[in-house]
């Protein structure tokens, strides 16, 4: 029960606006030492040491650096002002472009860290700059970066695999179509939305004294550097070159040998841009350690056979307790890291799903969908945190919060969609 | 007064320097990984010393770089109600939560983490596998020196709360990331 | 820690290195706490936490060590870089097979050399379960001689993997996460992993043709971890309790091994005709074992207990193998012949 009541406190605590790694540190501090005595903090060193040891989240300081020398070169400023030109009149092109870079993004790490905080500096300022919504932008920009966690290759899938002993490659294959879905969905909304509010999303000035060909053409040109740099990425991992945490350095360094290019380089700019680097992957694994903390006192102090226990009462009839499960795995995922959800929720439903005749395979995706958006959900969401640890002041968390709501209802309307059509997507709900 | 404001500074340095670190090592990682994929591409060389040097640096990026953004003020506050706040509530805010979070939390890792660090030292623990690196303590160590500079850090947050107290410092603008994005 | 409940009821906490619910490994610690519960009539309980909770598949010994845990269940060969003659107490390249290694533990000297190893870090040891021949990986490429290993990109840890890069493998770090896609895209060319019941679940059926039967880990035996002041606090019938469900479930996990192999290699058969079973050449065995005894013979020198260790292992090999021979090896043949 201490679990419970640690996450009622930590709700309101957080509201206070100490540093939100700290708050979670300081809880697991006060309850863990209250429940179990000093020496539980004596696992905290091998926790670290997981993190510290865990080589595919050195995808996020690579990443960021990748997206920090971007931005100090204005080569994703460049980069997406030319997609959003592409879109002509049209309202919303910077946000598409920023969805449609997310993609590309998304299919080349599984760390949501990593993606939502580089396209955060990539894009934001961009948006920002011409006079988007706050909130539709934080909202794109969260819903872009969390991609990474659907799109192959993606840690909560092969957690998933490793959980309910189904082959990795299975898994990612049948997780492409409810991504593009995804994708598609995203571009769809802002597409109509900004038809209704286009002062949401201005459209890109058109410049008079060029025709639109001429106009297209140009935009088409400066596309090319940038997206190269990330088809380059892509490409390093599709070849096997490099794997995708590695192809992050590559980018890194594709970066700054596209600043020597554009003689944007000095020395100056890649150490200010290694300064970012670290305050941001700092704010990141700050949350990391103090989540840990916060996850060891549920966990030791008995949250996980609390867990176990509620789980153990879900109904046993097939569409109920599909249904069930799902709610279930939503509202957990409101405050509890995927990863506990995957190891200590994900077990006990297994069994009872494979009795039912649930196709597993079709199961492990719902769930991914599922998981995927609790990043996304207030208030424990980490892409809300990351996103609001690079923007700008003006951008406050309510806004983020906000922003994200529409984003999370198209997740759970595809969730939907996967649960009443799945031989949409090529899957089947029983064997 | 003038006391807390050489204090403030003095740990302000640290704090810097932790950065300092970090930032030399995050160069240095971004180098590492690259040079493995090419001599791994390039050359069909593969280090796996080069590849745990990898991971080691890595963790001095994130390790060091927690006290360095405590500083600078990085690490994300859910600011619903704190930007509507006056920098005295700030500081408060600051200075309690400094001194009954980040110190207590640190000394909890920096004490546990110095047995750890030292467990390692007396068994000589190494890598287990074929070329890796000796000397794992120098890597756990970085746990608990982290953990100190972290403590350095939060007292240094109490000792700005306490400048902004007396009206000689403000707030405005140092905090979330400064304006990174 | 060891919480008395009543006077004479123990609840252990034991931490293994595996995920929860990881087939046939996390089905040894429960079957084993199962069993001492049942024939303590709950006076010995021991509660499981896997490595979710405690986030330290590789701390296993040093948390155990330290009484944060009372026990563990995990390798041997996990600790080879922190105490190096813990290394032996696995299974060996080119070693004794399951059942020669459980007469060499019980019979031989084998379960006194382990806790020679031990004791000076107040650590009890125990088999804990035993694989079987471990396969010798998954191949994207067949191997056709000592020329084609010459910068072979593997993922192979440990030992196995200083024997393979003493013949031109190159022994590469790959985050399990990312193993699937570096095998499938060729960042790697081979990964050696269990067999083919855990082999199975990692898919690399779909993406490698050759499967190459083993050499490196002929018996990979799993360890039970005790604190010895936990293991001394308990009374006399609570240890033999605890010893009995301990030796019991090792066996158990060899059969289930066994069994859960036979089933997976069928559904391979089946499902994947890709999948063709390779032996290396004799050329490049020749090499292997070259080079496993240039290794074995550097551990031994200047360290008398890794020694004492290899010759008894080798002694107890010569004999218990020319049984062997003569026993289930003539069988095997004359089955080739009549099948
Ligand atoms: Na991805
Ligand atoms: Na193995």
């Amino acid at each position: 029960m201490i679990g419970m009541i640690m996450f009622a406190v930590a709700l309101f605590m957080l509201m206070l606006g100490f540093p939100v790694a700290f708050t979670f540190g300081g809880l697991a501090l006060f309850f863990g030492v209250f429940a179990e005595g000093m020496d539980l903090f004596a696992f905290m060193p091998y926790r670290i040491m997981s993190v510290m040891q865990n080589t595919v989240l050195m995808a996020v300081p690579l990443f960021i650096f990748m997206g920090v020398v971007l931005q100090r070169t204005r080569l994703a400023e460049q980069l997406l002002t030319s997609m959003g030109r592409l879109f002509g009149g049209l309202p919303g092109g910077l946000a598409i472009s920023t969805i449609l870079v997310g993609a590309l993004l998304a299919a080349s790490t599984g760390v949501v860290g990593a993606s939502v905080v580089a396209m955060g500096l990539i894009s934001l300022p961009v948006m920002l700059a011409h006079n988007y919504d706050k909130r539709l932008a934080a909202g794109t920009i969260c819903a872009a970066g969390t991609l990474g966690q659907i799109v192959p290759p993606s840690i909560i899938l092969i957690i998933l695999g490793d959980v309910l002993g189904l082959p990795v490659g299975d898994l990612f294959k049948a997780a492409v179509g409810p991504g593009m879905v995804l994708i598609g969905l995203y571009i769809v909304y802002i597409l109509i939305m900004t038809r209704f509010k286009p002062e949401t999303a201005p459209p890109m000035p058109e410049d008079s004294s060029i025709s639109r060909k001429k106009e297209i053409m140009n935009a088409l040109l400066a596309i090319i550097p940038p997206l190269a740099l990330i088809v380059i990425v892509l490409g390093s991992i599709f070849t096997g070159i490099a794997t995708p945490t590695e192809s992050s350095a590559l980018g890194g360094v594709g970066a700054i040998v596209l600043a020597i290019i554009y003689r944007q380089f000095s020395f100056q700019m890649v150490w200010d841009a290694s300064k970012d680097t670290v305050k941001v992957t700092a704010m990141v694994f700050a949350i990391l350690v103090g989540a840990t903390a916060f996850s060891m006192v549920f966990s030791y102090t008995g949250g996980d056979y609390l867990l176990e226990e509620w789980m153990l009462a879900l109904p046993g009839e097939k569409w109920g307790f599909i249904i069930l499960a799902m709610l279930v795995i939503m509202v957990l995922g409101f405050f509890i890291d995927f990863v506990e959800i995957s190891f200590i929720i994900v077990p006990i439903l297994a069994p009872v799903a494979e009795a039912l005749g649930i196709n597993m395979l079709w199961f492990a995706i719902l769930i991914a969908m599922n998981l995927q958006t609790s990043f996304l959900t207030p208030p424990f969401g980490f892409s809300l945190f990351y996103l609001r640890g690079v923007a700008p002041p003006e951008v406050r968390t309510i806004d983020i919060y906000k922003g994200v709501l529409p984003f999370i209802v198209l997740q759970v309307f595809v969730l939907a969609l996967i649960v009443i059509f799945p031989e949409w997507f090529g899957m089947s709900s029983s064997y | 007064m003038q006391w807390i404001i050489k204090v403030d500074e003095g740990l302000a340095r640290l704090s810097n320097f932790c950065g300092w670190v970090a930032c030399v090592a995050m160069l240095l990682m971004a180098g590492n990984v690259f040079y493995d994929v090419v001599a791994r591409y390039a050359f069909n060389e593969v280090s796996i010393g080069m590849q745990e040097m990898e991971w080691h640096l890595y963790s001095v990026v994130f390790l060091f770089g927690i006290p360095y953004a405590l500083r600078t003020d990085g690490h994300v506050r859910v600011d619903v109600l704190y930007t509507l706040w006056s920098n005295k509530t700030k500081a408060w805010v600051n200075l309690t939560g400094a001194l009954l979070f980040v110190v207590p939390f640190a000394y909890l890792i920096g004490l546990y983490g110095y047995d750890f660090a030292l467990d390692s030292y007396s068994l000589g623990e190494g890598s287990g596998d074929p070329g890796g690196l000796p000397y794992r303590w120098i890597i756990k160590a970085v746990i608990p020196v982290s953990a100190f500079f972290i403590a350095i850090a939060g007292l240094n947050m109490a000792t700005f709360a306490l400048r902004v107290m007396s009206g000689e410092k403000q707030y405005e603008g140092e905090n979330s990331a400064g304006g990174l994005a | 820690p060891t919480h008395a409940l009543a006077q004479d009821t123990f609840t252990l906490t034991l931490a293994e290195t595996w995920g929860p619910n990881f087939p046939i490994f996390g089905d040894t610690t429960k079957n084993m706490a199962a069993m001492a519960e049942k024939m303590s009539d709950g006076r010995l309980k021991i509660r499981i936490d896997s490595a979710n909770k405690h986030k330290a598949p590789l701390g296993v010994f040093d948390m155990v060590r330290a009484g944060q845990y009372d026990m563990g269940h995990s390798a041997s060969y996990y600790w080879k870089g922190k105490v190096p003659n813990t290394l032996f107490f696995t299974s060996m390249p080119f070693g004794m097979t399951a059942l020669e290694q459980y007469a060499w533990f019980y019979y031989g000297d084998g379960m006194e050399l382990m806790q020679e190893v031990y004791e000076p870090y107040g650590l009890k040891s125990f088999p804990g379960g035993n694989t079987g021949v471990q396969m010798g990986g998954w191949f994207r490429k067949e191997i056709k001689s000592v020329e084609d290993l010459q910068g072979l990109k593997m993922r192979i840890p440990g030992f196995a993997g200083e024997v393979f890069a003493e013949v031109g493998v190159s022994p590469t770090n790959i985050a399990p996460g990312e193993l699937y896609t570096a095998l499938e895209r060729n960042t790697i060319d081979a990964v050696e992993w269990v067999g083919p019941a855990l082999d199975l679940r990692l898919g690399f059926q779909q993406i490698a043709d050759y499967y190459y039967t083993g050499w490196h880990e002929p018996a990979t035996e799993l360890q039970f971890l005790v604190n010895e002041k936990v293991w001394d606090k308990l009374p006399a019938d609570l240890q033999e309790i605890l010893r009995i469900s301990m030796r019991t479930a090792a066996y158990d996990m060899l059969i289930q091994s066994q069994h859960e192999n036979a089933k997976a290699w069928a559904s391979i058969k089946n499902e994947y005709p890709n999948v063709q079973i390779k032996n290396f050449p004799d050329d490049v065995f020749q090499a292997m074992y070259k080079a496993n005894n240039k290794l074995l013979k550097e551990a031994a020198t200047g360290d008398e207990l890794a020694a004492k260790i290899i010759k008894s292992q080798e002694d107890y090999l010569k004999d218990s193998r020319a049984y062997t021979d003569i026993s289930e090896r003539a069988y095997l043949n004359t089955m080739g012949t009549v099948e």
